[in-house]
């Protein structure tokens, strides 16, 4: 029990050390993942690892490291015990795994910056433990109805839930892209909770982590208030596996999936356009085409045209994706054209290509949106027509005024279309639509609103101008720019200066000073 | 006196334009569709074709005998006659298999054997012997014979109907010109034969060059009225309708007869009346037709025109219409109208609509049928239905954006729409923010990409992988 007492006298150096200054406190607690990290691999700590009941002397607020460490070696013991990854101890309502979800909502963030991996690694457990668990309820359930369906969505639930808020506790900003954000938008697509992700994806990623060697290092210490996550969420960290352009890839289509699933359209192009406009040497990959067709559908939908790739994505690229997602670019000049029946027989006519890339739900959608489209353009030379003359208008073949007037009122109550439908006196003749003209609106309402969403998009540029003078910054410390600036003043000379560099050029001329003398 | 070309150009370039010019000569007038005019002309015949000298009389009595039936006899005849009079063997041919069509059975509608094959003896030999002296004449190398030789050779070409020839043989006399009298008319010469074939571009080139021309100020002003007039009817053929106004509108009055070749002061008038009336605005035509002291000249030829745009600037846009549709029969036989006629006669009643809604903020549809569309509001029971020509017309002037305003069928109005400015900028603020966000944010993330050295790239000893990523097979894998 000397180790117990160890352990606790250790961690509570860290107690009410608010009053510290941040140099002592990071020494502190750098001093206490090595002492952990010895005590790991010297396998001290394995003595508790099957004592259920040595976790409940440490409080994840104040102990995480502690905590933290332990909860690993007892899931490790667990592991080699049942010679299984995802001992039932660690399935949800399994007794690690309340351990587990106890300390993910609950840790100290800034404690944990010392011991990403650690964190990283249990996020990561708790991610496929949810998963199996759901993979393995519904090979047991498979016999039974659809209702068992929703049983087994639960589970992933549960570990998205748990992703979400662990996340958003070490990083609240969630501005550094990291494995988890993959992880965490698998699970919400698994789960079908699609809006489980939203408070991390509506967070905009600005950053990757880089090395260590990059990094600005300051003179501050992890623990520290940072402006930006940028400074702890490094790679060497360990917050995040080791990334390849894949993860952000599908990050970025995965995300724009889960908007499309809420129908947030507009948030769902740009997370497309990310993926669309990455950077590539000169390969295209395939995610970035599967993204393409679904931007071209998501254009349709949001802005009822073909909309082009963002201004950066290179030429070459832009053909890739026009050769390889012809069908798609077809059937958006349909829709263009504004002919119903060309539509229906291109949608038809690729049914094969939709079903294959699993996109005939936005297909479908489409024309939904066609129709809506049309009477909003309607609404631009009409004041008022009969629902009669708008069906003649719209459907190239006579359909009954029910169905048009049934499309219409709908299209009214989403508010998608600003009309009333007046009823005319004699049932004889049909109903009247009349679209609305800008003044007629609900004044107070509408103003309030665009006022909030003048805000919201204020905060969003806040936050990028901020983050603008970060990657400004960072850029401005990597190897590449100094080479290019050193180049740069060899070739033109050592009394000008470089013209792309232009002034900033004057911390370089100390270093060569320095090198000449050397 | 030594002048050089307003254009200095070898004898080379001169083959070379006239080479040009046979290629991309067209026969605009006689080859496209005809038209067919039922209707009575206002004109009389023969006063009308008294107007004009030269070659355009057979041109526009041969176009009026086959557009209009009812003076096809009369109109065939006579050009048949003076067909006769020149040594055109292929119009008169043509003359009479036209008249032969429309009556059979008149005396003139066979073919005069023997004056065909004498005329085109005659034709031949005096080509030959014009060809001939030309030769003699360049042996003696004296410029002025040469040029002589070439003129009267393009002469000749010119009254046979051999147009191609006759270009190149004036094009020739280019480079034998000494003075910039023999210029100026050997470019009238250029313009007329261009203007017969329909060469509105070759007609453009030369007026350039009479402009540019360093004749004595005496003759360029003289000229002056005669080159407005090409280059405005060639503007008119061009399509560009405003630019051929105002080069109608600048035309001095001195033109008077001295270019019945091709114009006469009332057609000045007719072309530049409708051209202005199709292009320009109401303040534009009172300033620059109706007080216009030089053009005032023309429009007392034609009062009617007068009176149709007096009548548009006076908001009376149903008079404006019924004068000219009273009078479309006689520019339907006009040769250089009648292809412009229903693209001019659509753009003013369009123009008349949408001025006819400038100060109205809603018109009820019934008022403006009556205006624009009284033959519908007589003979339709429901003339502001949604499928009747007049609501169609106004559905497509809406959605082309000529007309801002929308279409009310509950009430029957034509509502102009009011922008609401605080609405609109409030909008564009909002659209104009998110879309540089979202640039933004796809930049800086760029950046970062590359920072981060994670763009897309070529992998070594990478298989297929998951089947998401693949390499694509482009370029060289180059890493």
């Amino acid at each position: 029990m000397t180790l117990l007492s160890d352990i606790i006298s250790a961690s509570a150096h860290l107690h009410n050390s608010n009053h510290l200054p941040s140099d002592e406190y990071d020494r502190r607690i750098r001093e206490l993942v090595e002492y952990f990290r010895r005590l790991q691999s010297t396998k001290a700590l394995d003595s508790f690892a099957s004592d259920g009941t040595f976790l409940s002397n440490f409080d994840p607020v104040i102990d995480s490291i502690p905590y933290l460490f332990v909860l690993r070696v007892q899931i490790q013991k667990a592991q080699e015990i049942n010679t299984n990854v995802l001992p039932a101890d660690l399935r949800p309502s399994g007794k690690l795994w309340t351990c587990a979800a106890h300390f993910l909502t609950n840790f100290d963030g800034v404690q944990v910056r010392y011991a990403g991996r650690e964190w990283r690694l249990l996020v990561e457990l708790v991610g496929q433990a949810s998963q199996a668990a759901s993979m393995a309820s519904r090979l047991f359930f498979q016999s039974y109805s659809g209702s068992i369906a929703n049983l087994t969505l639960l589970q992933p639930l549960l570990g998205a839930k748990l992703v979400r808020d662990a996340m958003l506790r070490l990083d609240p900003s969630c501005a550094v892209f990291t494995s988890s954000h993959l992880l965490l938008v698998r699970l919400c697509l698994q789960a079908k909770a699609y809006s489980c992700a939203l408070p991390v994806l509506d967070k905009q990623i600005f950053h990757f982590p880089i090395s260590q060697g990059r990094a600005f290092s300051g003179p501050s210490a992890l623990c520290a208030d940072h402006a930006s996550s940028v400074s702890f969420m490094t790679e060497a960290s360990g917050v995040s596996s080791k990334l390849s352009y894949r993860d952000y890839l599908q990050y970025f289509l995965y995300g724009g999936m889960v908007y499309m699933a809420l129908k947030e359209w507009r948030n769902a192009l740009h997370f497309l356009g990310i993926v669309i406009s990455a950077p590539s040497t000169n390969p295209v990959s395939l995610i970035m085409v599967e993204a393409y067709k679904k931007w071209v559908l998501v254009g349709l939908l949001e802005k009822g045209k073909l909309c082009s790739p963002p201004s950066i994505t290179t030429p070459h690229v832009v053909k890739v994706y026009q050769s390889l997602a012809r069908p798609y670019i077809i059937l958006a000049h349909a829709f263009e054209h504004g002919d119903l029946k060309r539509l229906d027989a291109e949608i038809d006519a690729g049914k094969g290509v939709w079903c294959a890339d699993n996109n005939f739900g936005l297909v479908s959608q489409v024309v939904g949106a066609f129709f809506s489209q049309t009477v909003i353009k309607l609404g631009k030379t009409f004041a008022a027509l009969t629902v009669a003359d708008l069906s003649k208008q719209v459907f190239p073949s006579p359909v009954c005024a029910d169905v048009t007037r049934s499309a219409v009122s709908s299209l009214i109550i989403s508010r998608a279309l600003n009309a009333t439908l007046v009823q005319t006196k004699d049932h004889a003749e049909s109903s009247m639509l009349r679209f609305s003209s800008i003044h007629s609106l609900p004044r107070l309402s509408y103003e309030s609103d665009l006022q909030s969403q003048l805000k919201q998009e204020m905060r969003i540029m806040e936050a990028l101008v901020i983050n603008l003078g970060e990657t400004n910054n960072n850029l401005g410390l990597s190897d590449e720019y100094v080479d290019s600036l050193h180049k740069g003043q060899v070739w033109s000379g050592s009394n000008e200066v470089n013209p792309i560099v232009g002034g900033e050029a004057g911390l370089e001329m100390d270093e060569d000073l320095m090198g000449d003398m050397s | 006196m030594d002048t050089t070309l307003p254009d200095a150009s070898g004898s080379s370039r001169a083959d070379m334009d006239a080479a040009l010019e046979a290629n991309t000569a067209v026969t605009a007038p006689r080859a496209g569709v005809l038209v067919k005019v039922e209707e009575a002309p206002k004109f009389d015949l023969d006063t009308y074709i008294a107007n004009y000298t030269g070659r355009t009389r057979y041109d526009r009595l041969y176009l009026i005998g086959t557009c209009s039936p009812l003076l096809s006899t009369d109109a065939l005849k006579a050009a048949i006659a003076e067909a006769r009079s020149s040594k055109d063997v292929s119009r008169y041919e043509r003359a009479v298999r036209a008249l032969a069509e429309v009556a059979p059975n008149d005396p003139d509608a066979s073919l005069d054997a023997a004056w065909v094959q004498e005329t085109t003896r005659y034709v031949q030999t005096q080509t030959e012997r014009l060809e001939h002296e030309l030769r003699g004449y360049k042996n003696n190398l004296i410029k002025e014979s040469i040029r002589m030789g070439h003129e009267d050779l393009g002469n000749h070409h010119y009254e046979t109907g051999d147009l191609a020839a006759a270009s190149k043989a004036y094009s020739r006399m280019r480079d034998y010109c000494t003075t910039p009298n023999h210029i100026t008319s050997m470019l009238f010469k250029m313009v007329n034969v261009a203007t017969e074939r329909g060469d509105w571009m070759s007609v453009q080139s030369n007026v350039h060059r009479l402009r540019n021309s360093q004749s004595k100020p005496d003759d360029a002003a003289k000229n002056l009225s005669k080159i407005t007039a090409a280059s405005a009817l060639s503007q008119m053929h061009q399509g560009s309708y405003l630019e051929a106004a105002n080069s109608f509108l600048s035309i001095p009055p001195d033109l008077g007869d001295n270019y019945n070749e091709v114009i006469t002061p009332n057609d000045v008038a007719v072309y530049g009346g409708l051209c202005a009336l199709a292009s320009m605005d109401r303040d534009d035509l009172q300033k620059n037709v109706l007080d216009s002291q030089t053009f005032r000249n023309f429009l007392e030829l034609e009062p009617h025109i007068r009176r149709a745009i007096a009548f548009f600037c006076n908001f009376k846009f149903r008079q404006c219409l019924d004068i000219l549709e009273a009078y479309r029969p006689d520019y339907l036989l006009d040769i250089h109208l009648q292809r412009h006629i229903p693209q001019l006669y659509k753009r003013i009643r369009t123009k008349s609509i949408e001025q006819y809604m400038i100060p109205f903020s809603r018109v009820t549809l019934d008022s403006m049928a009556k205006i624009f569309a009284p033959t519908i509001v007589g003979g339709e029971a429901h003339p502001t239905d949604i499928s009747s020509p007049f609501v169609q017309e106004l559905v497509g002037l809406i959605q082309d954006g000529v007309l801002n305003a929308r279409i009310d069928l509950e009430k029957g109005l034509l509502v102009s729409n009011q922008i609401d400015l605080r609405a609109e900028v409030q909008r564009t603020t909002l659209e104009s923010l998110r879309e540089f966000n979202e640039e933004a944010h796809w930049r800086i993330l760029h950046a970062a990409v590359l920072e981060a050295g994670l763009e897309v790239k070529p992998e070594k000893g990478e298989g297929s992988g998951l089947g998401k990523a693949g390499r694509f097979p482009r370029g060289s894998g180059r890493d």
